[in-house]
């Protein structure tokens, strides 16, 4: 039988799960090889496949979901990078738009620009906003910046010029002179390729960033490929994207910008898939953050305000300047700071913190034995008796129980002069309380009620905390996927190829007739057939959908709407009506003798494709025997004996207290709340007095 | 470390303070999110101008976005004018709107406040409070920040605390009049509308929270969570000496013939306690410069905040340390009718020189001066029919700290600002921008040097613009500290490079007309140094040379480094004998080296230092 395989690099583990053409999953992790990761991806695929005795023909397809391209920024490993600009612009990279996301400091570090300045060359042209050529290119300026360039030894060069968004011509003649000057190895990105959208900052940093990927993921996807090779896997690869649509590696390696939140994309669209009618807000908790994201009727919710390497992304611009801009479409997923490996502490007045700094893997909580000696989150729940010590990745890590109680003794309940137990119940409330607030980013901030939703839980630790958390904002339903613990790569097998392609258009809807805008959607179409024909696709394979970002003429923030038609062009009074219903939805009032103007349009096209029903995962590990233990659950609850069950106990509903152990993950199913499994397999935990 | 946990009230534990807090920082950074999104004009929406908190019942803050910090030291003062206003005449659906500074305890007038005041089961339990920098209030300049004001009658309307909505219906009165009293009413409109929705979304979401806890043990964890915050910036000041300490720094001053006018800090630490002194300081002027006292208090909080070394929560609890002085009459304290729309360049300076002061008490956790704060142009006309106005956001240049380079393109301390987009600002107004960048060979140099100027320069496409503008530090160069150099000076040029090129003051008291294809540069001031410039090391010269921020000769005469070749390569023997030449030798004190290539590149050549920072054209 054919197999489909997930594979999800992360910092430790790398996931892989194998979903057979009947539905069966197998589940396992691998330890990551950071020096070279195709071989630990090829080596660990071959053990999987002689585990439950398939052959690497049997290999259909492989979806990827990887952190190299992130990795490469936040450690500065791209390639050597020039930046050839408008003369009097080469700056823009570096005074980015001034914000930065601390207040009261003094002593910032701003990131160092991904291309210095010395390798950012101007040349003498210029385009104004309509696209009119005001000063024409000089083309033995481009020339002198190539061998500049070619000096340096660059291996990649970004060309970004004002206004290109409305007239691409300087930048693509200046591509050609790159080409011709500097040799068929030199990778280039144009800024109107990449982004044909107004805001210089934005589309400079982006072109930037696909350029320093460029030959780094090349590389990347090549040596992959090779491993997959050598143990006769000749499956197609496929890579997630951040907007969490899949693509060719090959398509992949041109734009490599797509790819930079590859990883946490993937659990987005797993939720998706598996509660395809619902509204769910997915949670997935790990080691050092939480994140958070909505989907809304099966569809999840994406935006192009985003930076990488900002460390902590709270879905909100009011947070930024900490990373490089990327204005590509990825997933809302909102971070906040609050992970299993979160450090406990007192701040000078007293007040309990947890996180943002994480003890990592290493050392980890002091419960790992590395060396670790801060409390930390983890340690806390294990203090609670949430965590079996025994069995943590089916029991493949051993938790020191006392070493954690004696340090969140020393360091927290006695400075507080409180009962241990009530300090790590703390602990538990205030990352609960910080994980809250990501949960908030993507739903109040953008006016929904979280209550009209249920909260999707995953992660090593989001099971941990869901129905908590889901206390404390009132909802009443929590769905737990089966592999909770490795549901990114399960979600990687759920993604279809997806591609989103978008183009400038500011008009203002009262100037422009419903076929000037459908004329600008067929340029796009044609643009997309082209795209998907590179992929292997023919219009038949796909459907695609258009859409519009709108705003009220003079704001700066737009909405993005479906843009229905009537016969072949845009229905502007749909349009106009589903803005503002958009509007009043997110932010309580529309304007309707306001003007209405579009900024961009965008076609996705998507490829879907039969998937079979899922079955029960298997994973190389026995189960364990399970027993009841004493857990604390705050001083309402005190210490309850609480059963220990694994999921297909749940086949007929129980009434918590009660705690679910599986391979990857625990579940806390505290008083109050009832457990059920759903047909697909979900732990369904609903409130008692909701019903 | 060990704490001390002095909680009084028996019902408020730290687990439930601490959930609050960060529950009432989300509400605040909600609303903050409402306005950026839905605000209209592009000094609220893309500077981001504007503020927002939550206050308890009595008017304090407990929350704030993460907005313009110099604001929200000035919402105490404005609370209290609303609570002395109305404090027994409040009721659910109310919104009140002020800005007027004398009456309402606002800043200056396009800063507009829109507050609603939050009730459960009747019981007044707190405020959402925003402030908005609106785009046009009427008075004698678009953007109605114009610097030659004489008197506040003359800088649009003045608003004190009145109902916006009386229960729930909004005041058409007040509506009717606004529009007839702006240049750009839709854009007004608008803006005020989302400051309306973000009360609106910060009521729902302060009654929910509070609804958890109920009205009484709320107002305790509110309580507790002042003192809170008392108690770690009491921590803090008794951690620093005790002592008295001054500086005194100055701005450039008005018109073609500017006066100096003092700004004089003194800071007396006795133990937990903190006064900030600014007797000494210059009488308020004929111009509209002078700076309520609200944002003084409020440049007084944020340094404070500043300087600590552990974060200081949002609770205005905080400021019980602290007693603030600020005599009558001075530019750091007007009294009616003094003119104050451009208040914000007494506020940006009294930023340096608090931090001037605190470089003495604290020298490792304070930078040398910076561009002197941000400057606010703003260029108006007409767009064929359509009249416009477009403000703009400008600063970037910090001085460098004890052990680091000022910082380059980051905001001033007291507003995290953006700057606006090229493109946008094109594709709106009928200006074009012809550069926007670094200027080489500038900023102080030291040990550490401040950060180089960033220049914009404007060309005017419509047939006639006027430009409305503050900014400083021509005269007065941004100090250095521990021997390293001022800073550069900030210069306003017209027509760059050209036969008609000639210098535009600082403020200008007057409205500067430019006709169609004119230019206009502006060069702010570059950051100041920090220690000896010869003791900077080599390595870090010859970056600043290879990545283009100074030339090979500039870092001969002002660094002693001597580089050859391309890329450039340190000579080091060279360099040794150099430095102790430059050492053993004086140096020109009126005319240093850094001074004049600074000044050649911009075809200047007439200047002089007169002082430690003080220069003359």
């Amino acid at each position: 039988m054919k197999y489909r395989a997930g594979i999800d690099i992360g910092g430790t583990f790398t996931d892989l799960v194998l979903m057979r053409e009947d539905g069966a999953l197998h589940a396992e992790k691998l330890l990551t090889t950071p020096d070279d990761f195709g071989r630990g991806i090829a080596d660990g695929l071959a053990a999987a496949l002689a585990t439950i005795g398939a052959a690497p023909d049997d290999v259909d397809v492989i979806v990827h979901g990887t952190t190299v391209a992130t990795n490469a920024i936040l450690e500065a490993k791209g390639a050597r990078t020039g930046l050839i600009t408008t003369a009097g612009f080469r700056d823009v990279l570096e005074l980015r738009r001034l914000r930065i996301p601390e207040m009261y400091t003094l002593n910032w570090t701003k990131p160092p620009p991904l291309v210095p300045r010395r390798l950012r060359r101007e040349v003498t042209e210029k385009t104004g906003p309509r696209g009119e050529v005001r000063i024409p290119l000089d083309e033995t300026t481009v020339i002198a910046a190539c061998e500049r360039l070619a000096r340096e030894n660059v291996a990649a060069v970004a060309i970004a010029y004002l206004h290109s968004y409305a007239n691409p011509d300087h930048e693509k003649r200046s591509a050609e002179i790159v080409r011709d000057i500097m040799g068929p190895d030199v990778f280039i990105t144009c800024s109107s390729d990449i982004l044909p959208e107004i805001r210089e900052y934005e589309r400079t940093s982006t072109t930037v960033i696909n350029a320093y990927l460029g030959p780094i993921l090349t590389a990347y996807f090549a040596s992959l490929r090779r491993h997959l090779d050598s143990i006769g896997v000749a499956a197609p690869v496929r890579v997630m994207k951040s907007d969490g649509g899949v693509m060719s590696i090959g398509a992949a390696a041109d734009k490599p910008a797509y790819l930079v939140e590859s990883g946490p994309a993937a659990g987005v669209i797993g939720a998706a898939r598996l509660a395809a009618d619902g509204n769910n807000i997915t949670l997935d908790m790990g080691g050092t953050t939480a994140k958070a994201s909505m989907v809304e009727g099966g569809r999840i919710s994406r935006t192009g305000d985003y930076e990488v390497g900002a460390g902590i992304n709270l879905s909100s611009k009011l947070v930024m300047g900490g990373g490089y801009a990327l204005k590509l479409p990825v997933i809302d997923i909102s971070e906040i700071g609050a992970g299993g490996g979160s450090i406990v502490s007192l701040d000078r007045g007293g007040l309990l913190k947890v996180g943002p700094e994480s003890a990592g893997a290493l050392p980890g909580p002091v419960c790992y034995g590395r060396g670790g000696e801060d409390p930390t989150f983890t340690d806390s729940a294990l203090t609670l008796g949430f965590l079996n010590p025994g069995y943590l990745v089916g029991g493949d890590l051993k938790l020191d129980a006392d070493a954690a109680r004696d340090a969140l003794q020393a360091i927290i309940a006695t400075p507080l002069d409180r009962d241990l137990l009530d300090a790590a119940w703390g602990v538990f409330q205030v990352a609960c309380g910080t994980m809250v607030r990501a949960v908030k980013a993507v739903s109040t901030y953008r006016g929904r009620d979280p209550r009209d939703f249920a909260l999707f839980a995953f992660g090593g630790n989001g099971p941990v905390v869901a129905a908590e958390i889901a206390n404390l904002l009132d909802m009443t339903r929590v769905i737990i996927p089966p592999t909770p613990g490795v549901f990114s790569a399960y979600g990687l097998l759920l993604s279809d190829v997806e591609h989103e392609i978008s183009r400038a258009w500011l008009n203002r809807l009262s100037g422009v007739s419903p076929p000037d805008m459908d004329d600008a959607y067929r340029t796009l179409e044609t643009e997309m057939t082209a795209l998907m024909a590179s992929e292997g696709y023919t219009p038949a394979d796909y459907a695609v959908a258009r859409l519009a970002d709108l705003r009220y003429a003079g704001q700066a923030h737009e909405l993005t709407v479906d843009c229905v038609s009537a016969g072949d062009a845009p229905d502007f009074d749909r349009l106009i009506a589903a803005f503002g219903d958009e509007h009043e939805r997110t932010y309580g009032h529309q304007a309707e003798a306001e003007a209405v103007e579009c900024v961009t349009l965008r076609l996705i096209a998507r490829v879907t494709e039969e998937r079979p029903d899922r079955q029960v995962a298997s994973s190389r590990v026995a189960d364990n025997e399970r027993t009841p233990r004493d857990v604390y659950f705050g001083p309402a609850h005190g210490h309850v004996e609480t059963p220990v069950i694994d999921r297909p106990s749940l086949s007929a509903p129980q009434d918590g207290p009660l705690i679910v152990e599986e391979y990857d993950s625990t579940c806390i199913v505290p008083p109050g709340w009832r457990a059920a499994l759903d047909p697909l397999g979900n732990i369904v935990l609903t409130r008692g007095n909701s019903q | 470390m060990t704490a001390e946990i002095p909680i009084t009230a028996a019902n408020v534990d730290p687990i439930t303070m601490e959930v609050v807090q960060n529950a009432l920082g989300a509400i605040a950074d909600e609303m903050a999110l409402v306005i950026m999104r839905t605000a209209y004009s592009t000094i609220v929406r893309d500077s981001m101008d504007y503020s927002t908190g939550i206050c308890d019942r009595e008017g304090w803050i407990v929350a704030h976005g993460m907005t313009m910090a110099l604001h929200l030291g000035s919402f105490p003062d404005a609370m209290e004018a609303l609570i002395r206003d109305y404090g027994d005449d409040m009721h659910p659906g109310d919104m009140f709107v002020w800005n007027d500074p004398y009456s309402g305890g606002g800043q200056h007038l396009p800063d507009v406040y829109i507050v609603k005041p939050v009730f459960i089961d009747g019981e007044l339990e707190g405020f959402a409070a925003s402030l908005v920098h609106q785009i046009d209030m009427g008075g004698i300049a678009p953007g109605s920040a114009a610097v030659y004001a004489t008197e506040i009658f003359q800088e649009g309307l003045r608003i004190p605390p009145i109902r916006l909505y009386d229960r729930g219906k909004p005041n058409e009165t007040f509506f009717k009049v606004m529009a007839k009293n702006t240049r750009i009413p839709d854009k007004l409109a608008g803006d005020m509308r989302a400051q309306v929705a973000a009360c609106r979304t910060a009521d729902a979401a302060l009654c929910d929270l509070i609804a958890r806890y109920g009205g009484p043990e709320y107002r305790d964890i509110v309580e507790e969570l002042h003192s809170h915050a008392e108690r770690i910036m009491r921590a803090e000041i008794s951690s620093l000496p005790d002592g008295t300490w001054s500086f005194t720094d100055y701005i450039d001053g008005l018109g073609e013939k500017p006066e100096p006018l003092a700004m004089k800090i003194t800071v007396t630490i006795d133990g937990g306690d903190m006064t900030l002194d600014w007797t000494g300081s210059a009488p308020q002027v004929n111009a509209a410069i002078n700076c309520p006292a609200p944002f003084v208090k409020s440049a007084c909080h944020l340094i404070v905040k500043c300087i600590a070394e552990e974060e200081i929560p949002n609770f205005e609890g905080f400021i019980r340390p602290l007693n603030i002085i600020v005599p009558e009459g001075t530019i750091v304290n007007p009294t009616p009718p003094a003119a104050c729309a451009a208040r914000a360049i007494v506020g940006w300076r009294a930023l340096d020189v608090l931090l001037g002061c605190f470089a003495q008490i604290v020298p490792d956790r304070v930078p040398a001066a910076g561009e002197g704060g941000v400057t606010f142009p703003s260029f108006s006309g007409y767009d064929g029919e359509e009249r416009f106005v477009c403000t703009e956001a400008w600063a970037g240049s910090w001085g460098a700290m004890h052990n680091a380079d000022g910082a380059f393109g980051i905001p001033n301390p007291g507003g995290n600002l953006t700057n606006q987009p090229v493109e946008m600002v094109e594709a709106l107004f009928p200006l074009e921008i012809t550069r926007y960048g670094m200027v080489e060979n500038s900023g102080g140099p030291g040990e550490f040097r401040g950060a180089p100027a960033y220049q914009r320069e404007y060309r005017f496409l419509s047939e006639e613009t006027q430009m409305v503008m503050r900014s400083d530090r021509r005269r007065f160069l941004p100090y250095g500290l521990n021997g390293g150099n001022p800073g550069t000076p900030s210069w306003n040029l017209r027509n760059t490079g050209t036969d008609t090129q000639s210098a535009i003051p600082v403020m200008p008291m007057e409205a500067v007309v430019f006709q169609q294809g004119e230019t206009f540069l502006h060069v702010s001031g570059g950051g100041g140094g920090h220690g000896n410039p010869l003791d900077r090391a080599p390595k870090a010269v010859i970056d600043d040379i290879r990545e283009e921020r100074c030339t090979a000769e500039y870092a001969g005469e002002v660094y002693g480094v001597v580089a050859t070749g391309e890329p450039a390569t340190l000579d080091a023997e060279a360099t040794n004998l150099l430095r102790r030449k430059m050492t053993s030798e004086p140096t020109d004190t009126t005319r240093p080296a850094y001074l004049r290539h600074f000044h050649k590149a911009l075809g200047i050549s007439e200047f002089r230092l007169v002082g430690p920072r003080e220069m003359k054209v």
